[in-house]
């Protein structure tokens, strides 16, 4: 993959272990990565970068994963932009909220392997 | 029988228990209520004997009303007091559990990767790989026991929201036995499939009946003998599909047949074989059962094994 069409994936993500561990599995694959700890750095980001795809935590500081996707779809440059919900809630309110939000995915990390998040991201970055 | 109708009368050991005072449990502050309307009962029948000015009657019929009253009021109190504690342990538990989840994932996810170290100088030799297997085996152990305790505590608050999907148990059976197959290879135990062909779908949460499966089967497994076999059947029923368990092991203690159902409770008998457990297990597949529509027994006797059972409705063609 030549650098030019590498894609580009943007991780909201506050707790550092996880950070690093999407970072290392990701990097190993070949994106480009974009790291962000909390929903405004996350929305200024997503704006800024225009990632390929949006690996989002629900539970962030300063802004939450929800708000950050209400306004990501509201703003029409970055609307398209796939979003995937990695988070530890899991209660079925949640996932619907998130859905109805315009997330493509819904992934609870406690039931999830690091596999099955990189199956859901190449499955989203078709 | 007796004893444990003496036991009600034992109400400070419970007020204790209970950890609130004496003037607040409902228990001991029932048994004033009581001992003050038969005195004030036979006050009053004396009182209307001895006097026969009417006022005497109706003031002591009015401080009595009230007096019970006041009590009464004590009591819904000090039930409010226990109410609310319960209310408060499940969102203690909900809280810690959803705590621990970011930390054990954190876990679950670094030893990933290293146990998938791609380049061959930083491989890990054969004894490294064993301990992390180790250490990745404790954690789906602590991430198993917080998403029972999320499950337990939903349940308790009448959350018992789970996905209603059509589901395949054959599949789902075979797989939860492949899951297994570390314990019963240790333990040498055959687990024999006795599952019927074209079994009907059932309507359930596929990631909930894999709890109960891991459950049923899982302790059939644990407390049979080592060397021995175990029993698992699906079988289609007019309107359900049945699901049958049966080992060789252990088995349950007659007076403890109507308690293993209950929550926190562990068999003097199972405690002997294994400590690892909290008492969640049966709890949780009976709920998950019941809210599909379902219905869990099973026969036991002490050292010649048990055989539990359930039924869910199948999906109608």
């Amino acid at each position: 993959m030549s650098d030019a069409n590498k894609k580009k994936i943007l991780i909201v993500e506050d707790d550092r272990a996880l950070q690093n561990a999407l970072l290392e599995m990701l990097g190993q694959e070949g994106y480009e990565l974009i790291p962000a700890v909390d929903g405004e750095e996350g929305l200024a980001k997503a704006a800024s970068e225009k990632p390929d795809l949006i690996l989002l935590d629900i539970i962030l500081p300063k802004k939450d994963g929800y708000e950050v996707l209400a306004d990501i779809k509201k703003n029409p440059e970055i609307k398209d932009i796939p979003v995937l919900i990695l988070t530890n809630l899991e209660e079925i309110s949640d996932v619907q909220k998130a859905i109805s939000l315009g997330a493509k995915t819904f992934m609870v990390k406690s039931d999830f392997s690091l596999k099955d998040v990189l199956e859901k991201v190449k499955e989203n970055l078709k | 029988m007796f004893s444990k109708f003496l036991d009600g009368f034992n109400f400070i050991a419970r007020c204790k228990k209970y950890k609130i005072g004496l003037w607040q449990c409902p228990n001991f502050l029932f048994l004033v209520m009581g001992v003050v309307t038969v005195t004030a009962m036979v006050g009053t029948y004396i009182a209307a004997r001895r006097f026969d000015d009417e006022t005497v009657t109706v003031v002591s019929v009015s401080l009595v009303v009230a007096v019970i009253f006041v009590i009464g009021n004590l009591i819904i109190r000090g039930v409010e007091r226990i109410a609310e504690a319960d209310i408060l342990k499940s969102e203690f538990i909900s809280i810690i559990s959803h705590q621990l989840c970011s930390p054990l994932s954190a876990i679950k996810w670094n030893l990933e990767i290293i146990e998938t170290e791609k380049t061959p100088e930083h491989a890990l030799s054969d004894k490294q790989m064993l301990f992390l297997d180790n250490i990745k085996k404790s954690n789906e152990q602590m991430l198993k026991l917080v998403s029972d305790l999320l499950d337990v505590v939903r349940i308790d608050q009448g959350r018992t929201i789970f996905v209603k999907e059509k589901v395949d148990l054959s599949r789902v059976v075979r797989e939860v036995v492949e899951g297994l197959k570390h314990l019963t290879d240790s333990k040498k135990i055959k687990v024999e499939l006795g599952i019927e062909d074209n079994l009907p779908l059932v309507v359930a949460d596929e990631k909930k009946m894999r709890v109960v499966f891991d459950n049923l089967i899982g302790n059939a497994v644990k407390f049979s003998n080592d060397n021995s076999k175990v029993l698992v059947k699906l079988e289609n029923n007019t309107n359900n599909v049945k699901f049958t368990v049966q080992d060789w092991g252990v088995g349950i203690p007659r007076h403890q047949h109507d308690k293993i159902f209950e929550k926190f409770f562990r068999s003097s008998n199972a405690s002997r074989y294994r400590t690892e457990g909290v008492g969640l297990g049966l709890y949780l597949v009976k709920a998950i059962l019941k809210s599909f529509g379902g219905e869990i027994w099973f026969k036991s006797e002490i050292d010649k094994g048990s055989t539990f059972f359930f039924t869910l409705p199948s999906v109608k063609l």
